[in-house]
């Protein structure tokens, strides 16, 4: 699948989830433009400077945390496609997640099957 | 899980030492049970008859089953229920320690009678599915530091042994956990858990160990200390968090939250009240996971 020109915002403050979620989407996509951010508030700033197609966003990050960064993105842009890829998954964070507009939540540790659904239903068609 | 609770009690009781006891869980995941421990796991052979049989096979080319079923050991329909039987995965362990040469059958049955004995699992079989035994045997780790037995310190060790498992490996071995009021830090990550019962988590190890550890959590060969190894500790760290978290949500309704992972590379860890180190022991080193209440 050719995604050249699509730019994927991967927003963690971990190094490694942040590489193996690029190696997952670089396993069944060529072509993508990375930006990488280490927490909520670099997520918001990218996200007006590069305006990326996709985001992936972790929730607990210094900082600002995943929800605040998504709803501050969501209001800039209320059309911004926003992936939560979280380990808390609780129902709690789940609800509020999709009240603040995110299109999907992924529980770490992800399955490289749900980028590669994601990738093809979000970038796949464009 | 009882793999891991068996090698603790092993080791705790001197019955084998710490190489000994790598050597045979590194073999846990290309062993496969024999015949004889499921019989002998069963109670319908003892160890004695199955040792008979395992040497009447050396000079005989007939399986294990036909040669019990001809001493009058086993009969077939007992054969094929053992063929199909879920063996609890701690007798694997057992046999490999067998075959090993460091006990006999003999010692291995008298062995899991005197484990089940201290355990306190007098009616209980030790299978996969049995979540009382399991608590049962948790309970024990916080008895022996001393610890109050609660619900949730319960569920916080059960969720980290699986996360172990599931994470890093099953050839780990609990060490005795202790309660202290400080402990030096090493190198580890801590993260702090949120809510009405706030507590500090920390992983604990040497550099060597983190790489280690890491590697087996990344899936990757990492051969120095650098970010990704940090992050790798953190990662594993926070995932735990995050699954012990969503189940005393879905347990309790409550919501409860998690801080970012931090580094912390010397000091002292302490907590209000104290602190309860869980050592586990790898192959590749000691890992002490630890709680600060």
């Amino acid at each position: 699948m050719d995604i050249t020109n699509k730019k994927i915002l991967v927003c963690d403050d971990s190094i490694l989830a942040r590489k193996q979620l690029m190696d997952a989407v670089n396993e069944i996509a060529t072509g993508a433009t990375f930006i990488e951010g280490k927490n909520g508030a670099e997520a918001v700033e990218f996200y007006k400077n590069e305006n990326p197609d996709i985001v992936f966003m972790d929730i607990v990050m210094p900082e600002k945390d995943g929800t605040e960064a998504l709803a501050e993105i969501r209001e800039y842009d209320n059309e911004a496609t926003i992936i939560i890829v979280s380990s808390v998954g609780t129902q709690e964070q789940l609800k509020k997640a999709i009240k603040l507009g995110a299109k999907d939540f992924i529980q770490k540790p992800f399955e490289k099957n749900q980028i590669k659904e994601i990738i093809e239903s979000r970038l796949g068609g464009q | 899980m009882f793999t891991q609770f068996l090698g603790n009690y092993l080791l705790r009781k001197g019955i084998v030492n710490q190489d000994q006891l790598f050597t045979a869980m590194s073999k846990l995941s290309q062993s496969h049970i024999k015949l004889g421990t499921i019989a002998i796991s069963e109670g319908l052979m003892t160890a004695n008859e199955v040792d008979e049989c395992l040497y009447v096979q050396t000079r005989e080319n007939k399986r294990f089953g036909e040669i019990a079923v001809d001493r009058g050991y086993l009969t077939d329909d007992q054969v094929s229920v053992l063929l199909s039987h879920q063996t609890p995965d701690y007798m694997l362990l057992g046999q490999i320690l067998v075959d090993d040469g460091i006990f006999s059958y003999e010692e291995l049955e008298r062995i899991i009678f005197d484990y089940k004995n201290d355990s306190e699992l007098y009616d209980l079989s030790l299978d996969i599915e049995n979540q009382d035994a399991v608590q049962t045997i948790l309970s024990k780790f916080f008895l022996i530091a001393e610890m109050q037995v609660t619900e949730h310190n319960i569920m916080y060790l059960e969720l980290m042994f699986n996360s172990l498992i599931r994470f890093i490996g099953e050839d780990f071995t609990p060490l005795s956990p202790m309660v202290v009021d400080e402990f030096p830090i090493t190198f580890g990550v801590s993260q702090a858990i949120l809510g009405d019962r706030e507590f500090i988590s920390h992983i604990d190890c040497d550099r060597e160990t983190a790489i280690a550890f890491a590697s087996r959590y990344a899936k990757e060969d990492f051969t120095e200390f650098n970010e990704y190894t940090v992050a790798a500790l953190e990662d594993f760290l926070n995932l735990h968090n995050g699954l012990y978290i969503v189940n005393v949500s879905n347990d309790t309704s409550k919501d409860i939250a998690l801080e970012p992972p931090v580094v912390t590379e010397d000091g002292v860890l302490c907590g209000a009240e104290k602190c309860i180190v869980f050592p586990v022991a790898y192959p590749f080193g000691t890992v002490h996971l630890i709680t600060c209440f």
